[in-house]
């Protein structure tokens, strides 16, 4: 019935509503240095996924903030919850690398789910460089095309 | 009537809806949560597997909640069903851009492509180009027989003199595969079009039996000596390396041989061979740099062993006390790389050119003459005239007096002899343009250089394609 395991043959993309967008990266700029995360809520059709919001979470990363995090799990429960109300799911995930290219790291691909989109923004000196969404394909992530 | 089990709904996340045919909502019934899960196994079994690991836990990467508290800590799995509305699984969202190393090569792996070394084998013997870019002390222990050498310190920097076609197939190998990934990903930079890193690298090439040579290699300390040498792409540590394994046979340990051979045991030419009949004498001095005054009466090629040890003790000296004759000079020419004619008679320049045509041995040749020198390579093999075809037959003795009689400067021959070795060295190496088919010509008085073209003879013998 539904499209939600797309496989590894499919092109898919990711749309941005532009508010969506401009959301995600005065978020990312905020959050510099440190790495800022959150959810990215929408719908998913045969053809990819349209973004139409996206949350911040608290990094639960004290420390090591700079190149890591952990998104609060009460925030995706709410994320969740909300969602389910209006008829939206939560499409993936968001995450900054400061000073760092939008490119997975060995940590993401590890606490990575298959299904969701998992959108990288490069911050480099306070401003936002990259943005790229990567899906994980078996072992290892592919990426998916943004269209804004 | 028995209690009805307490029922409640299990939330599922967009992740997790591949194992529940794409539903958001699972019906949950059993007394704890533990036992409702547990009842979900046999219609469920992917989605439990992703919930619970191998002891029935919840798994490191989820968080279960019971309308909204987190239910580690209100009883786990413990927690009755009864009175919950619902329960709902959640991934636990975590990552992080990773230190610089590998981060750096997860981007790597992203855009280098990989060949395995069998793979890499095949390609090679299509014509590729494999880059064994390990340092000196790791080649030393064996690299792929046929590999050019380039270390990953200076590869940027030299690849373009051994490389000059930027779309030819280049395979780069290190030891275990990575070091690799960055010494592709510079050449990429540098604007070669087809890069690729050999997996697993040398232990992965060795482990799989494909061939393996072990070059010859310096040292520390050679890498000291030829310090020089290495900085120059010319040469560089392969050249220097051809150098050490390079043998060379001078004829005559005296004006010409002096300076020559003082040269190449610098330049580290591994293997010198000295032959000459004569014993020092007080009158040689004046321009037979390799003697002394102390060793005047002792035999020429024992005392140019002694000095030529001193200056290089990793150079190997053949001293051979004796005239080069019909009876010994195939032998001794076919043994060499390059001959270095340094004699003062007619038959042995003939005796020399003869052996060398046959053997396609080149022969450098100078001579010298009260102020004015000249020096050239005969090699038919690669071009120009032989001895023999230069000069059929010797001048009238009038015409070509000796040092002894004539007199020379003394200089003069260190001048000529400097430029034999020059021209052995370029030899060696296959650089630069030799002096096949051209004599230079050295008029000290004048201080003027001029070369002269000499074509080859039209050779009878030979049938043009």
């Amino acid at each position: 019935m539904s499209t939600h395991s797309p496989t590894s043959t499919e092109r898919l993309t990711l749309r941005f509503v532009r508010s969506a967008r401009t959301e995600l990266e005065d978020r990312a700029r905020r959050g510099y240095p440190h790495e800022a995360c959150g959810l990215l809520v929408g719908r998913r059709d045969a053809s990819g996924a349209a973004v139409y919001e996206v949350t911040e979470s608290r990094n639960l990363e004290s420390i090591r903030a700079r190149d890591r995090y952990t998104l609060d799990p009460l925030h995706l429960l709410a994320v969740e919850e909300d969602a389910r109300t209006r008829g939206l799911d939560v499409l993936g995930v968001w995450h900054t690398h400061p000073d760092r290219p939008a490119y997975p790291s060995e940590t993401d691909r590890a606490a990575a789910w298959e299904g969701w989109s998992y959108v990288i923004a490069s911050v480099e000196r306070g401003e936002v460089a990259d943005v790229r969404s990567w899906r994980l394909d078996g072992d290892s992530f592919v990426e998916e095309e943004i269209a804004s | 009537m028995s209690l009805s089990t307490p029922t409640s709904v299990l939330r599922v996340p967009t992740p997790l809806r591949r194992f529940t045919g794409g539903a958001s909502e699972l019906p949950l019934a059993g007394a704890t949560l533990r036992a409702a899960l547990e009842s979900l196994r046999a219609s469920h079994p992917d989605l439990l597997e992703r919930v619970l690991d191998e002891d029935g836990e919840p798994r490191a990467f989820v968080h279960l909640f019971a309308d909204g508290r987190d239910v580690a800590s209100v009883g786990g799995l413990d927690t009755p069903v009864d009175g919950v509305s619902a329960f709902t699984v959640l991934p636990a969202v975590a990552g992080g851009a990773l230190p610089g190393r590998e981060r750096r090569l997860a981007e790597l792996r992203l855009t280098i492509p990989e060949v395995e070394p069998d793979e890499a084998r095949d390609l090679v013997e299509a014509g590729a180009t494999l880059l064994d870019v390990r340092e000196p002390d790791e080649v030393a222990g064996g690299s792929p027989t046929g590999a050019t050498r380039l270390g990953r310190g200076f590869l940027e920097l030299r690849v373009e003199d051994e490389i000059e076609d930027r779309d030819a197939p280049l395979l780069v190998l290190c030891q275990g595969g990575v070091r690799s990934l960055f010494a592709a990903d510079g050449l990429a930079r540098l604007g070669y079009t087809d890069v690729r890193s050999v997996r697993g690298g040398f232990a992965a090439w060795e482990a799989l039996g494909l061939p393996v040579e072990t070059p010859r290699t310096l040292d520390a300390q050679e890498r000291e000596r030829y310090a020089r040498h290495l900085l120059m792409p010319e040469v560089g540590e392969a050249g220097q390396a051809k150098l050490l394994t390079s043998r060379v046979l001078l004829v005559g340990a005296g004006g010409l041989g002096s300076p020559a051979a003082f040269y190449l045991a610098a330049a580290g030419v591994g293997r010198l061979t000295i032959i000459d009949d004569d014993v020092v004498d007080r009158s040689n001095l004046q321009r037979q740099i390799l003697h002394t005054d102390e060793r005047v009466g002792e035999p020429k090629v024992e005392s140019a062993a002694r000095t030529l040890r001193a200056l290089n003790p990793g150079v190997e000296i053949d001293a051979i006390r004796g005239r080069l004759d019909a009876s010994n000079v195939d032998e001794l020419v076919r043994a060499h790389d390059v001959v270095v004619d340094g004699t003062d008679n007619f038959s042995t320049r003939y005796l020399i050119g003869d052996a060398c045509v046959a053997a396609n041995v080149p022969n450098v040749h100078g001579s010298i003459f009260r102020f004015e020198g000249q020096v050239t390579v005969f090699a038919p093999h690669l071009g120009g005239p032989s001895y023999r075809e230069l000069y059929p037959s010797p001048p009238p003795p009038d015409l070509a007096p000796s040092c002894a009689e004539a007199g020379v400067l003394g200089v003069l021959p260190g001048v000529v002899g400097t430029l034999e070795a020059i021209e052995t060295i370029k030899l060696l190496l296959g650089i630069g343009q030799p002096l096949v088919g051209r004599v230079l010509h050295f008029d000290a008085l004048e201080t003027r250089f001029d070369t002269f073209e000499v074509a080859a003879p039209q050779r009878t013998a030979e049938v043009t394609p």
